[in-house]
């Protein structure tokens, strides 16, 4: 009879295993993670190497390549390499590429489980020519998100063509802050600026989840450059991927704004520091964006204003408090001397940064400063 | 639970057995025992989803059993016995998901998307239970059981995090982000009020005597009830709880 008792670990061993393991399930992403453009002789339709080839952020659908006003291949010829998450499947939905002037193709991603789709947008264009000495930035051109959560500024040129959007860590604060209106957001417009619509910049608390990590607060930002979601809550300083390529050599950055500090400061723990007020940041780089070796070189967060990549810097320092739209103006102070052909070759990058709290990227800040920003201009030398 | 409310526990017990001691009428036929074990299982869907892909580590938890029980001889063969226990139902295991719905809530604001990491989780329930099992004596040693129970949870634990991998917002088309393994950068979830105070199961299970008045047994208690609210999604599958026990009884008045 011992047998009986013997059986029972085995009897509850089988009823344990019911709940076993199956079969690997079937991906359900459908990203394209990286796009190449392939031709016999790359650098006379690029200006660069690495401007072959991109990796795409999870939050981006449209991946632009811009190649030479003299471009030799055509165009229309190109065929993008994609490289899509494990199991999905790309369909080319359609194309309208001109074999001079470029154009789009337009894909369809369907995860491997069948279940999942993205669309896409694969756009080649010649780099744009800038016809005029001034960049003109106004922030009139904003929408929501398609998900609704918050707002997006769709940078346009001067004739009216799209240049990409402002970079800025909203889609960080919606991790954080799911419930936050748009208005509730760091960044947000403000309707009625100096003239037209401005950009609002507003340091938030970041909630119950932010203190949980330490990272109290974001300070409202903007940014030319791209925010890379992937990294924001592992590694906040690369998340901010600053910088566009930039054929001009720029001397002024100019605009209007007002500052208001919150009224407690608060250090990365959230302890008030009494005998500090916060300070905003107004600033723009200028740098080479490959290294001596020819690697592509991109500023963060943590190098932004410290990278000996770096050939110019116009920094307005003391974001002097007002209610009052005040103009600005800050001359770009050169650390090294410009080199034209590298400029014509895309060989620099640029970007303007507007933040409410200068220390917001080390989470520190008043809860409150708002920064409002409106009509920047940014004042090129002119083209002999 | 520390070992001091176990220990007020057991001492609370042993007077009202003293009393029913007493009750010589009601006590004819019956047989009064206690018994300390040890359970281990687990919290865990039935039928596995795919999600879950396999299991990294799993660490034992002070799952403690400590009861005791009366059991009224109906015949030669068959008899009923009632019982009063304290026992945990712990776990603590790490496991890899692939596309694994995860909500993580802290203070009202929720986080939820589809997860592919690793994900660990912690689960503590002390709870007082009362199990009812027909017993069926097939020797003179050796008796199986079998029977409902019902289990009053009075203290309830469920959190864990998903580190080392990364989340898709919303659904798998959404924003990616990198969660990494130390505190500031994993995702932590706490779902302990969420947790259902009552529990209820059928236990099978067998008693072999080894000495005069001591036996040992083993007990399969399968959860019938989620240890979840019938409205908690944050987790993708219900989780039931399923713990086997071992032990040592000692009967402390023969029948």
């Amino acid at each position: 009879m011992k047998r009986y008792f013997y059986t029972l670990p085995l009897l509850a061993a089988t009823l344990t295993m019911s709940s076993c393991f199956k079969e690997e399930p079937l991906n359900s992403e459908c990203d394209i993670t990286h796009v190449s453009l392939h031709t016999d002789n790359p650098l006379a339709t690029f200006y660069q190497l690495s401007d072959t080839a991109q990796n795409v952020l999870s939050t981006d659908s449209l991946i632009s390549f811009e190649v030479r006003r003299d471009h030799e291949a055509d165009l229309s010829l190109l065929t993008p390499t994609l490289q899509l998450t494990p199991g999905a499947k790309a369909v080319m939905t359609g194309s309208e590429v001109d074999n001079a002037t470029g154009g789009k193709w337009y894909y369809q991603v369907v995860s491997e489980d069948g279940h999942w789709h993205r669309n896409y947008t694969v756009e080649v264009r010649p780099m744009a020519r800038m016809t005029n000495d001034t960049v003109r930035f106004d922030f009139e051109h904003y929408e929501l998100e398609p998900k609704g959560h918050y707002y997006v500024w769709h940078i346009l040129r001067n004739d009216g063509s799209s240049a990409g959007d402002w970079a800025n860590g909203n889609p960080g604060f919606s991790l954080s802050m799911g419930s936050a209106k748009p208005d509730e957001y760091p960044t947000a417009p403000l309707a009625d600026g100096y003239d037209g619509a401005a950009v609002k910049l507003t340091t938030r608390s970041t909630g119950p989840f932010g203190a949980w990590v330490n990272k109290r607060i974001a300070a409202g930002n903007l940014f030319i450059g791209t925010f890379d979601m992937a990294s924001a809550l592992t590694d906040a300083m690369k998340a901010t991927h600053f910088g566009q390529v930039f054929d001009r050599q720029p001397m002024t950055l100019t605009g209007y704004y007002t500052y208001q500090p919150g009224p407690t400061f608060q250090d990365p723990k959230g302890n008030t520091v009494a005998d500090r007020t916060d300070q905003a940041a107004i600033y723009a780089v200028l740098y080479r964006n490959h290294d001596d070796q020819g690697n592509a070189v991109t500023l963060y967060g943590d190098n932004v204003k410290t990278s000996p990549q770096i050939v110019a810097i116009a920094d307005m320092g003391m974001v002097k408090p007002t209610k009052e739209w005040t103009p600005f103006s800050i001359d770009f102070n050169y650390l090294s001397d410009i080199d034209l052909d590298l400029l014509k070759q895309r060989g620099y990058s640029l970007t303007i940064v507007f933040s409410s709290s200068a220390d917001g990227d080390q989470f520190e800040g008043a809860i409150g400063s708002t920064l409002c920003v409106d009509k920047v201009r940014l004042i090129c030398k002119k083209e002999q | 639970m520390t070992m001091n409310k176990i220990k007020a526990l057991a001492l609370a017990l042993l007077p009202a057995l003293a009393v029913n001691t007493q009750a010589k009428g009601l006590m004819d036929n019956m047989e009064l025992k206690m018994h300390l074990g040890y359970n281990i299982g687990g919290t865990a869907p039935v039928g596995m989803p795919a999600s879950i892909r396999r299991l990294n580590s799993y660490t034992l938890q002070p799952n403690l059993v400590l009861g005791v029980e009366a059991d009224k001889a109906l015949d030669d063969r068959w008899g009923l016995t009632l019982g009063l226990q304290i026992e945990n139902k712990g776990m603590k295991e790490d496991a890899r998901v692939k596309s694994y719905h995860e909500e993580v809530v802290r203070g009202g604001e929720k986080l939820a998307g589809m997860f592919t990491g690793d994900v660990t989780t912690e689960v503590t329930e002390w709870m007082l239970t009362i199990p009812l099992h027909a017993r069926w004596q097939a020797t003179n040693r050796f008796s199986l059981h079998a029977g409902p129970y019902l289990s009053v949870l009075t203290q309830r634990k469920f959190t864990g995090y998903a580190h080392d991998g990364y989340l898709r917002v919303g659904d798998p088309t959404g924003a990616k982000v990198t969660l990494g393994g130390d505190e500031s950068t994993r995702g932590d979830y706490d779902f302990s009020d969420d947790m259902r105070h009552l529990q209820w199961g059928i236990d099978f299970g067998g008693e072999y005597r080894i000495w005069q008045r001591t036996a040992i047994f083993a007990n399969l208690s399968w959860g019938l009830s989620g240890i979840h609210h019938s409205g908690f999604t944050a987790v993708e599958q219900t989780l039931y709880p399923i713990f086997a026990s071992v032990g040592v009884s000692y009967r402390l008045k023969h029948r």
